[in-house]
């Protein structure tokens, strides 16, 4: 793991686990109702949590907000140039599609940031907890990997692609 | 007309018991005005241009600006962000250890202050390894002290 990258995962690690404390919470505004306070649009501030930044430079953040009873957990992955940015989109897009399979995922990233987790207490009370933040400091791990990954295929199959394809116009 | 069966009611009834974030700060905090600041943000850049900055920390977190208002807050804030750039990576995890528990936790604040603003997000190294200093003084109690806690920097 390289050097700068230890220091932003262990910040991340930390300010997870101090935000996955989660407890039942029936919602104060509505009777019967049991929502996450982090997504409504909240009328009672004693409720909400500071909200935590973490951020290695200004294209790689992560910013938890914390609440009585859900964290959500917004993603910027690092998007260097054109073609990271539309394979981060269609990366997170494909995962997101897919939400329902990963319990945790949001299926729209917040404004600004490339893809989100809302965690409840229905989790945390389900899942271990310590399990969930590995999760998440896996995710971005992995993540970044893949991206790099995905553009030098995607480099050499153009090129392949391109040789193949102009080779018709050599004499 | 609006749809009057859309009106939030609970809003206007002063016993209704809901909250915002006025209601939350602590009342008793100790107004700093923006010339009070001053003299403040001068002493901090003095001692880090001499390279006294265990003094320069100690000013940093003994008296935090909590009663002032968002502009002072951040004028003195670059200020404490300058301290926090220019010591070396290595002599952090001394003047970290120097910092008492209630110290920690200004610190810590203006750690994630730092972190949340695009010229702090430029030095996000350094930040990040301050954090991972103190983290790894004192865990995780910081940071679940920071959550919780009402006064901002």
């Amino acid at each position: 793991m390289s050097q700068s990258l230890r220091p932003y995962l262990t910040a991340v690690r930390y300010s997870l686990q101090a935000a996955l404390n989660l407890t039942n919470f029936s919602s104060q505004v509505v009777e019967r109702h049991n929502r996450p306070e982090v997504e409504v649009p909240n009328t009672s501030a004693e409720l909400l949590l500071q909200p935590m930044n973490v951020s290695r430079n200004e294209h790689e953040q992560v910013l938890i907000e914390p609440s009585v009873n859900s964290v959500r957990v917004s993603i910027k992955v690092k998007q260097a140039d054109e073609i990271e940015q539309i394979l981060v989109h269609k990366f997170t897009r494909f995962l997101e599609q897919r939400a329902e399979s990963f319990y945790v995922l949001r299926r729209v990233p917040i404004e600004g940031f490339s893809i989100s987790f809302l965690i409840t207490n229905k989790h945390t009370e389900t899942m271990n907890t310590e399990k969930l933040v590995d999760f998440i400091i896996d995710f971005m791990e992995e993540v970044d990997k893949e991206i790099s990954e995905m553009k030098l295929f995607l480099n050499a199959r153009a090129r392949f692609v391109a040789e193949a394809y102009l080779g018709e116009f050599v004499y | 007309m609006e749809d009057w069966r859309r009106i939030d009611i609970d809003a206007f009834d002063p016993d209704s018991g809901r909250l915002n974030a006025e209601d939350l700060t602590p009342p008793n905090l100790k107004v700093v005005s923006a010339s009070e600041i001053e003299p403040r943000i001068s002493q901090l850049r003095s001692a880090a241009t001499s390279g006294d900055f265990a003094s320069a920390l100690q000013l940093v977190t003994n008296d935090p600006p909590y009663g002032a208002d968002e502009t002072t807050k951040t004028r003195y804030f670059e200020a404490v962000l300058s301290v926090l750039t220019q010591v070396r990576q290595a002599e952090i995890a001394n003047l970290v250890k120097q910092l008492s528990l209630k110290q920690v936790d200004v610190l810590i604040k203006y750690l994630y202050k730092g972190m949340s603003v695009p010229e702090g997000q430029k030095q996000g190294g350094i930040l990040l390894s301050w954090f991972e200093k103190v983290t790894q003084n004192s865990g995780v109690a910081p940071v679940v002290r920071y959550l919780s806690d009402r006064r901002t920097v």
